[in-house]
């Protein structure tokens, strides 16, 4: 069998069994063990007081695009007043969660590997282990649900902050009041359009955690190799980020039409 | 701290005058600058094309959605959809790419020339650092993000049109006259600029960030994830105003 393959798709595949692998280990020893609650509270307020400006920021521009561009659509259709519900459901939907997941995975995806990577090839990690401590549960777990967890206040900090811009944007560019701008945002916004977004959310915080962690986790080759590690984290998790983000969009498009049919 | 911070501003101008400066400045260095656009253009391009078609799906989905829900129908998907790809989502789903990829490198590569003191080797030289690490990148990923923005676009394009047919049965026919109708030649000219001006945010940030970087391992990690983090935020902020100016040209 594997004399058909090319080498590159056999070396792809072994790294994705031992992220697996790794993933079974963080997953075991954090039920198996009592999880250092101080390091995780830690963790959570480290990454979102570092990513907060950016996402805040990505946000309100995120939300002003986003209005300039369906206000370009929609006036051609006299549905002005559509506006805002239009590009607030994008945002929520879609462009947030990607976003979020884009500038989380540059800010603390590779600042998680490079701190991992230059603990392992430092051999702090094996002095962790020597002491008769766990890596995993005192370093790798607390960063991985740090993450994730963080990553939903930050959602949310986004999308705030892009209901502002686009707000501003609508009435600066499109010229429509405040309140017809928010108008049609309860009636297009709707409950399960949040929850797929928060969902996606999810997802990708997953993906940036496990794949940071792992990738610093299993740095060698000194400082070059942190080096190596984190360009191939940034690279790794973004194109996980548009992989998940498709396979998201189709399963809930599926149960959208399910739902409708029945 | 903000004298620091307005000194690291100025800086940062300083680099990109300096470099845009350099870059129209005679000897132009052919062999290094193909060399970088392989490296920018040539080996990012599966990953854009790979990433992009997946977009496409995403894209078409949402617009359905949407659709459905303030006017009841598909009809208008394919162009809405060819919109949102030709104005905004290949170009920036491109250059974000592109921003992770090549700006990470970038800025590892002059990081870490910087702290084993290469750059002041070069300076004893008598050889300009700015002429010689920045102009023939920033160079190459201008034309590599064109190159690619143009390639994500047609390829991104072709993958809606693809999954309008399978999911919605719009032929190939229905599409493009639908795409005729709401866009025009003019909308790639603009994604191109716009790549353009992301291209040469890329190399200049991881730059900035590379010359700025303090010794050790952990200065390389810090300087990588900034200049990752500040491209992206830029390329954001300049696309918003991008699509703010060029919107008064349609």
């Amino acid at each position: 069998m594997s004399a058909y393959m090319p080498k590159s798709i056999l070396l792809f595949l072994e790294e994705l069994g031992r992220t697996m692998q790794f993933a079974g280990l963080v997953f075991r020893t954090g039920v198996a063990n009592k999880v250092p609650m101080h390091l995780v509270f830690e963790q959570i307020w480290k990454v979102f007081v570092q990513s907060l400006s950016t996402t805040a920021l990505a946000g309100f521009f995120v939300g002003g695009i986003m209005t300039v561009q369906f206000t370009l659509q929609v006036k051609q259709f006299g549905a002005l007043g559509y506006l805002g519900g239009l590009s607030t459901s994008g945002t929520f939907r879609e462009v947030g969660p990607l976003l979020i997941a884009f500038m989380l995975s540059g800010k603390v995806g590779a600042y998680t590997s490079a701190e991992l990577g230059t603990m392992k090839v430092t051999e702090q990690i094996d002095a962790i282990r020597c002491l008769g401590a766990n890596p995993i549960l005192e370093l790798i777990l607390p960063r991985f649900i740090g993450i994730i967890v963080a990553s939903f206040f930050l959602l949310f900090v986004g999308l705030m902050m892009s209901v502002g811009g686009g707000l501003l944007m609508g009435i600066i560019f499109s010229g429509i009041q405040v309140e017809e701008y928010l108008r049609h945002i309860p009636t297009i916004v709707s409950i399960p359009s949040i929850f797929g977004g928060l969902f996606k959310c999810l997802v990708f915080s997953i993906l940036i955690a496990l794949v940071c962690t792992y990738m610093g986790y299993s740095t060698t080759g000194g400082a070059k190799g942190v080096g190596r590690a984190v360009v191939k984290t940034a690279m790794i998790t973004m194109v996980g980020i548009v992989l998940s983000d498709w396979a998201t969009s189709m399963i809930f498009d599926s149960i959208l039409t399910l739902v409708m049919e029945a | 701290m903000v004298l620091g911070w307005a000194n690291s501003v100025g800086e940062f101008f300083y680099l990109a005058a300096k470099s845009l400066q350099f870059a129209f400045t005679p000897p132009v260095r052919f062999k290094d600058i193909i060399k970088q656009t392989e490296f920018v253009a040539v080996q990012s391009a599966p990953i854009v094309v790979f990433c992009v078609c997946f977009a496409a799906v995403v894209v078409v989905i949402e617009a359905s959605f949407h659709m459905r829900i303030v006017i009841q129908n598909d009809s208008l998907v394919p162009g809405f959809a060819s919109l949102l790809i030709l104005r905004e989502l290949g170009v920036v789903v491109a250059c974000l790419l592109v921003t992770s990829r090549v700006g990470a490198g970038l800025a590892a590569e002059v990081s870490s020339m910087q702290i084993t003191e290469q750059v002041d080797a070069l300076r004893l030289l008598g050889i300009h650092p700015i002429k010689f690490l920045v102009v023939p990148r920033l160079i190459a990923c201008v034309v590599g993000c064109v190159l690619l923005t143009v390639i994500a676009n047609i390829v991104c394009l072709y993958g809606a049109m693809l999954v309008t047919q399978h999911k919605m049965g719009f032929g190939p026919a229905n599409f493009l006259s639908a795409m005729k109708a709401f866009v025009s030649f003019q909308d790639l000219v603009f994604a191109m600029i716009k790549g353009a001006v992301f291209g040469a945010i890329i190399p200049i940030v991881s730059c900035f960030f590379g010359f700025r970087c303090k010794a050790g391992a952990e200065g390389v990690g810090t300087a990588t994830t900034n200049a990752v983090v500040t491209a992206s935020v830029l390329i954001i902020f300049a696309d918003f105003i991008l699509s703010f100016l060029f919107s008064s040209l349609y």
